[in-house]
């Protein structure tokens, strides 16, 4: 529906991590860095789930299970990956802290650490939305709009820019739980983010049901409240408790 | 049939790092007045705190990697814009070139692709025209050497002047008359004339002398890669494919075989410690931004007196055998070198070498952006780029001219207006540019997952690279790595992961 539509269409789904980029990610050109990696992490992560279940496709759309077996594994991997990026970042931390001492400068915040998983996770979110929702939004740009069947009250563009919103919520926020988890070795924070993670793929099964839809997207929405909520607090707590510490040792 | 010169060159970066000793220098000024700044970046406290921290200095965080985005933002940008053009562009295209046969160019030479030739043919003919561009370059490239070899380099400056002017004017000027036609703007032909022959006049004069803000150099290099980039992409797709990989293996040995001609080129350069004769995007390294700002002294007076903007760079390449044993061996993964230096009070200078690289793509009608030879020994900034390039070469005469040094580079990374020329910065070659987009814009026509995949895979590469060159220090080819990635990413994408995403997500299924 013309190039109005289009780029409404293209907000909806970026326009949050758009602005996130301007005001945080853009000062500090580690963190463009940081995001354009976490990117490409998560596009080959993609490339070698579909080299796997490439022999599979096409999977017939009728049937549900193929696809919650396809999603579970993607899932799988990808919580695998952000391990591996973990793994990583360590090691990043290590050197940005030995350089930081060979300059004399302060070695890494406890935000600037946060700032670099939000980085990674903005990434992540990023890279979901391109391919999953603006790939598909070509169409858009022209002078009609799509439905389909199964979601009939709303455009399909709508639909899926309303999805990517929210799962760009829940991956850019889950690294950041993900990293403090890992950091302080805290279980809970652990589990937390695959388990969500899961949960919010599997949810979108629901989108099978005839106008499934309609339940599915609130429900994913509550999946980025609740990480959104459990994010705050635990931001909220640790950077008290850093300012707390700070203060005592002055 | 016209057919122009066409040399790749070499890519001339360098690195220029201000390190702890610079901002020791700074201290007093950050605790006194950057005190606001930094408060930003901190945990949040109560307004009435009544002892400061007792580090007021900003985090690492700031400062790395202002180089690598330097490059990555225009390389972006052109990509970005490529895009756009090919887009806007596409459904004109077909109308644009009328019944008539495809444009021949050199590219082209052998083999003029028709969608109903079977695949071997098209293998075949892409190859072959392949085969002919590579050697059309090598021997312009060769040609190019000799004319710098006999010091030519007036005939070498005007002919890029030309081909500037040329590539602007027509190349640019049919481009723009297509966006005209294509999106019915209404502007009549004397005023569209008239801009155009504006634009094109100062793109000319803001490539090759001095006085031109370093913004609208920058810009200028863009739009020319740009333009060159979107008539890259009429191409056949088979040849384009080819022909980016012939280039990216061109590349790789010009610059590093014995004999390859882009070596030959740098060597002749750094042999006679002039500026190569080339077209590059240069990145003006960034002042931090706690730079006192007043902190110009009388060297800095008096090199701005002498030195000329944009045209007069560091010529590190000589100078750096004087670093390079003063740089200590543990540098970190990100291409930004701090290199330990023993002194005290001296900057880490970590320049890194490597050559300008400029490519010149070849097509029938369509001039070519000549080498030029920037610096000219009778000009008065050369004098201050010598002098301060003896400085760096001499480790023995460092007690003397330490102060000096410490100055002036502080007045590198101080300099906001980059009218000092002594600033250092990334170079790329303007080639890098055009064949990524080239990548991009092919990638585009297909679908925008392709587009986004091959974006990542150029970045990537230009990252690698430009982490390899901090580590190997000397010429290296931009090309390869970035071709080699985009290419396999543009393959893996189309054949295995569109089919897995489209398939999904057109379900509404998303993880």
């Amino acid at each position: 529906m013309t190039v109005v539509a289009g780029i409404g269409y293209v907000l909806i789904a970026l326009g949050p991590s758009l602005s996130l980029f301007v005001s945080v990610i853009s000062k500090k050109p580690f963190l463009i860095l940081t995001v354009l990696s976490s990117t490409l992490l998560w596009l080959i992560s993609l490339i070698v789930m579909s080299g796997l279940w490439r022999a599979f496709l096409p999977l017939s759309s009728s049937s549900w299970w193929p696809y919650s077996l396809l999603i579970i594994t993607s899932v799988g991997f990808q919580e695998g990956l952000r391990l591996f990026f973990w793994r990583i970042y360590r090691k990043l931390e290590d050197i940005l802290d030995a350089f930081a001492d060979r300059m004399s400068k302060p070695r890494l915040f406890l935000t600037d650490k946060m700032q670099i998983a939000l980085a990674g996770g903005l990434g992540h979110g990023v890279a979901h939305a391109v391919f999953f929702c603006l790939s598909l939004l070509t169409p858009a740009f022209g002078p009609a709009t799509f439905y389909i069947e199964r979601c009939s009250k709303m455009p399909f563009f709508l639909v899926s820019a309303l999805i990517a919103l929210s799962f760009v919520t829940i991956h850019t926020f889950s690294m950041v739980i993900a990293f403090n988890g890992y950091s302080e070795g805290n279980k809970v924070d652990q589990v937390f983010v695959p388990v969500v993670h899961l949960v919010a793929g599997l949810v979108t099964l629901v989108n099978f049901a005839h106008e499934g839809c309609l339940v599915g997207i609130p429900l994913l929405y509550l999946m980025a409240l609740l990480i959104l909520l459990h994010c705050s607090k635990m931001a909220w707590r640790r950077l008290t408790e850093n300012r707390g510490r700070l203060e005592s040792s002055q | 049939m016209n057919l122009h010169l066409s040399t790749p060159t070499l890519r001339f970066l360098h690195f220029s790092r201000l390190t702890g000793s610079f901002f020791s220098l700074q201290e007093p000024k950050l605790n006194g007045c950057l005190n606001a700044n930094r408060d930003a970046l901190r945990v949040p406290e109560e307004p009435d705190r009544r002892t400061p921290r007792p580090k007021m200095e900003s985090s690492i965080l700031e400062s790395i990697g202002v180089e690598i985005i330097g490059v990555m933002s225009p390389v972006s940008i052109c990509m970005f814009l490529v895009v756009l053009l090919v887009y806007a562009l596409s459904p004109a295209n077909p109308f644009s070139t009328p019944s008539s046969p495809p444009i021949r160019t050199a590219a082209n030479l052998v083999y003029l692709e028709n969608p109903s030739d079977s695949t071997a043919q098209k293998l075949e003919g892409a190859l072959l025209n392949a085969l002919v561009f590579v050697v059309i370059i090598a021997v312009v490239t060769f040609v190019l050497v000799a004319l710098y070899y006999f010091k030519f380099t007036n005939f070498l400056k005007n002919y890029t002047r030309f081909s500037a002017f040329f590539v602007l004017a027509t190349m640019g000027g049919s481009i723009f008359l297509s966006i005209i036609q294509h999106f019915s703007i209404p502007v009549d032909a004397i005023t569209c004339f008239l801009l155009l022959f504006n634009f094109t006049v100062v793109g000319v004069l803001s490539v090759f002398s001095g006085g031109i803000p370093i913004i609208l150099r920058q810009f200028y290099m863009v739009s020319l890669g740009i333009i060159v980039a979107a008539w890259f992409t009429k191409l056949p797709e088979w040849t384009t494919w080819i022909v980016l990989v012939a280039l990216a293996v061109y590349d790789l040995v010009a610059v590093l075989a014995p004999g390859g001609p882009l070596k030959l080129l740098v060597e002749l350069a750094s042999s006679r410690d002039e500026e190569l004769p080339a077209l590059v995007y240069e990145a003006r390294p960034v002042a931090p931004p706690q730079n006192g700002g007043s902190h110009r002294t009388n060297m800095g007076l008096l090199a701005a007196g002498f030195s000329q903007p944009g045209s007069v760079e560091m010529q590190s390449v000589s100078g750096n055998s004087g670093w390079r044993n003063d740089v200590d061996g543990s540098r970190d993964t990100l291409g930004n070198d701090e290199g330990g230096s023993s002194r005290d009070g001296r900057e880490e200078i970590s320049p890194l070498v490597s050559n300008a690289r400029q490519r010149r793509s070849s097509s029938s009608d369509s001039p070519e952006y000549s080498a030029v030879n920037v610096s000219t020994p009778n000009r008065v900034g050369h004098f201050g780029d010598r002098d301060s390039q003896i400085e760096e070469t001499s480790p023995l005469v460092e007690a003397v001219h330490a102060g000096n040094q410490r100055e002036q580079a502080a007045m590198e990374d101080d300099d906001a207006d980059d009218n000092l020329g002594l600033n250092r910065g990334i170079r790329l070659g303007l080639g890098d540019f055009i064949f990524y987009s080239v990548l991009v814009g092919r990638a585009a026509m297909y679908d925008l997952m392709t587009v986004y995949a091959c974006y990542l895979a150029i970045v990537s590469g230009l990252g690698c690279t430009l982490i390899l060159l901090s580590v190997c220090r000397r010429a290296l080819p931009a090309l390869p790595i970035s071709i080699a990635l985009g290419v396999m990413f543009y393959f893996l994408t189309r054949l295995l992961m569109e089919p897995f995403v489209v398939g999904i997500s057109t379900n509404l299924l998303m993880f």
